[in-house]
């Protein structure tokens, strides 16, 4: 819990060298929307083991794992990485939580293009990285994934479905989501 | 649809975690089996409307675990989960009657548009058994039930009998529901919306039956304080019920014929004829015929009464409605005790047919609640209605002594047995004395046989 204003923190991590663009464009966002402080921690390596040979991937559960250790001071961790991430079941991910825990990830190695490999504007990009930071925080939360399709907690396994998502919460989710931060 | 409960079946720790770990971001109540065997234990604790299935496990492969809960879960959706490489067995599980199959690691929008297509199929599917069960009123006739063609016949002439004002006799076994057929005329006929009053004749002894049938005035006998309406008076206006009408007094038999005569009665003790007007049905599992024969029936009455005569048939009968049966009376019990029993498995089923139902209808819905309330499962199995076999067992192993001397032997025997011929303590519990029990011994020609290990 953040000293301060009584609520729960927020502390985003580089995993690997990813620069501080972006990083403070997430924090940005997430406190905006959210109300709630965010501090950038920092960056880490990526981490070796989370390397799966025979997919050219990175493990996202054993990243949320290894985030988990990186700092004790914050409510919730999120990760920010440029490798792509898979899990088991799933040939991508965009990101990746655990629900109602502490760890987050994002990655943008697939927000970078267009779905047929076009290229997009900056903007268009960090949107979308932050549409996807903000999802995995709701799961964080205890979130579900929500139906409305104009809610940011909306499952979106394609590009073009997040780009058409506001960068928002539907009323209902973020009823909830107010409360379980205040709780 | 409501809660959607969601089985993940793999040995594979991270395909389950990742799998239900993403489920569970859906909402959904999601468990996980580790094994084939596990998930038939699961399975019988609990019904899941979808289900996620790995092909090659090590204890039980997916085609067995599919072959069993297709059976044990015929409305639960499955969805085999496959490596690359065992298409083949996916398809051959497709034939099986699983739902869909997905190689991992699948797409994501794949599993979403999947999930979707599953619960949206099994939403009709609820649908449709539902809407099934509103248009089957053939084989459910207001509280009857039964598709055997007996019983549409029965249901027919019900239908035709209602729309008339005659007398009805029901005749039947005990237990094969005479009263329901009773209350299905009365519903149906233009009398509806009067009272439908039943009495079981059987059931007063003579004087009681009478004020309960009559009424009475006040002072018509000792504590009568004050007057009483009788059921005759209430059923004005509606239907009559006189159940085990063969138990009947006949001077109440007389009585009875004058109000079905005269539409008019008098309460005991009382001097004013009361004018009724009802709709009279009767039932009986005596032969009436034989009851005349014996003078412990009258003719009048019995012609008044039998102006149409309905013949119920007893579920020996009609064996083709058991399974229609048992799983209604399922469902009523699953509903009353709030017990996740679903369902009846096929051997239970093949037990619940070979059996002969003395008691008829009757005898199944009490033998469906026991199993239903002391069931440890979701599945009612073989097992749980082995209290009907046992009873029918005995029957046929032990003959039933007929004299009196071959009972007393066979009980000095057994006890004999019981204390391992220790003439003092079965002298003791038998309640003889040392030398009368060597003498029986000695008449019965009774020998000691040690069991040997």
């Amino acid at each position: 819990m953040d000293q301060q204003t009584n609520l729960p923190s927020i502390g985003i991590v580089s995993v690997g060298k990813l620069g501080n663009l972006i990083p403070r464009v997430v924090a940005a966002n997430i406190q905006g929307i959210l109300d709630v402080p965010v501090s950038i921690i920092g960056e880490i390596e990526i981490p070796e083991e989370t390397f799966i040979l025979e997919r050219r991937q990175y493990d996202a559960g054993l990243m949320l794992k290894i985030l988990e250790e990186v700092s004790t001071n914050h409510f919730c961790i999120l990760g920010v990485t440029y490798v792509d991430l898979c899990i088991p079941v799933f040939t991508y991910v965009f990101g990746e939580a655990q629900l109602g825990g502490r760890t987050a990830i994002v990655s943008t190695y697939r927000l970078q293009r267009g779905e047929l490999g076009e290229t997009i504007s900056e903007s268009v990009f960090y949107e979308r990285v932050v549409k996807v930071a903000l999802h995995e925080i709701g799961h964080v939360f205890s979130l579900y994934h929500c139906e409305n399709e104009y809610c940011l907690m909306r499952f979106s396994s394609k590009l073009g479905a997040l780009d058409s998502l506001p960068i928002l919460f539907c009323d209902r989710c973020l009823f909830l989501l107010k409360r379980l931060i205040r709780s | 649809m409501g809660h959607i409960r969601i089985l993940v079946v793999d040995d594979e720790l991270i395909v389950r975690e990742s799998l239900i770990g993403w489920l569970k971001k859906g909402g959904y109540d999601v468990d996980p089996a580790s094994s084939g065997m596990e998930a038939l234990k699961r399975l019988k604790e609990k019904e899941y409307d979808l289900i996620f299935l790995d092909i090659k496990m090590p204890d039980m492969s997916g085609i067995e675990v599919l072959k069993n809960l297709k059976e044990s879960s015929p409305n639960s959706l499955v969805v085999m989960i496959t490596a690359y490489g065992s298409v083949e067995t996916a398809v051959e599980a497709m034939k099986l009657g699983a739902s869909d199959y997905l190689m991992k690691p699948f797409e994501p929008e794949h599993l979403v548009l999947l999930v979707e297509k599953l619960l949206q199929q099994k939403k009709l599917i609820e649908e449709n058994l539902f809407l099934k069960e509103q248009v089957s009123k053939r084989t459910k006739y207001q509280e009857l039930i039964g598709s055997a063609s007996c019983m549409q016949k029965l249901f027919e002439i019900i239908e035709e009998v209602a729309s008339v004002d005659s007398p009805v006799l029901i005749r039947g076994e005990t237990g094969t529901g005479k009263e329901l057929i009773a209350k299905a005329i009365h519903a149906k006929s233009p009398r509806r919306f009067g009272p439908f009053v039943a009495i079981n004749c059987g059931a007063f002894p003579e004087s009681l039956l009478e004020t309960e049938l009559f009424g009475h005035e006040v002072g018509a006998f000792t504590g009568a304080i004050r007057a009483r309406k009788g059921r005759i008076e209430i059923a004005h206006g509606g239907t009559l019920f006189l159940d085990e009408i063969g138990e009947i007094p006949l001077k109440m038999q007389v009585d009875l014929l004058r109000v079905l005569e005269e539409k008019r009665f008098q309460r005991v003790g009382g001097r004013e004829y009361i004018p009724v007007d009802f709709r009279f049905i009767s039932a009986t599992h005596k032969n009436l015929e034989e009851e005349i024969r014996l003078g412990r029936f009258r003719k009048d009455f019995y012609f008044r009464l039998n102006v149409i005569e309905i013949q119920v048939p007893p579920l020996r009968e009609r064996k083709e409605d058991i399974s229609l049966l048992a799983q209604h009376f399922l469902q009523k019990f699953r509903r009353e005790t709030n017990k996740p029993v679903t369902t009846i498995s096929k051997d239970a089923l093949n037990l619940l047919y070979s059996y002969d139902w003395p008691g008829n209808v009757r005898e199944l819905e009490n033998a469906i609640e026991r199993a239903v309330v002391l069931a440890k499962s979701r599945i009612l199995t073989k097992e749980d209605f082995s209290f009907l076999l046992r009873p029918k067992l005995l029957e046929n192993q032990v003959d039933e002594p007929k004299s009196l001397e071959e009972v007393e032997r066979r009980h000095i025997e057994k006890i004999l047995n019981e204390t391992d011929w220790n003439i003092s303590r079965a002298a003791k519990i038998l309640g003889l004395n040392r030398t009368t029990l060597h003498a029986k011994i000695k008449k019965y020609g009774l020998s000691h046989h040690p069991r040997t290990n």
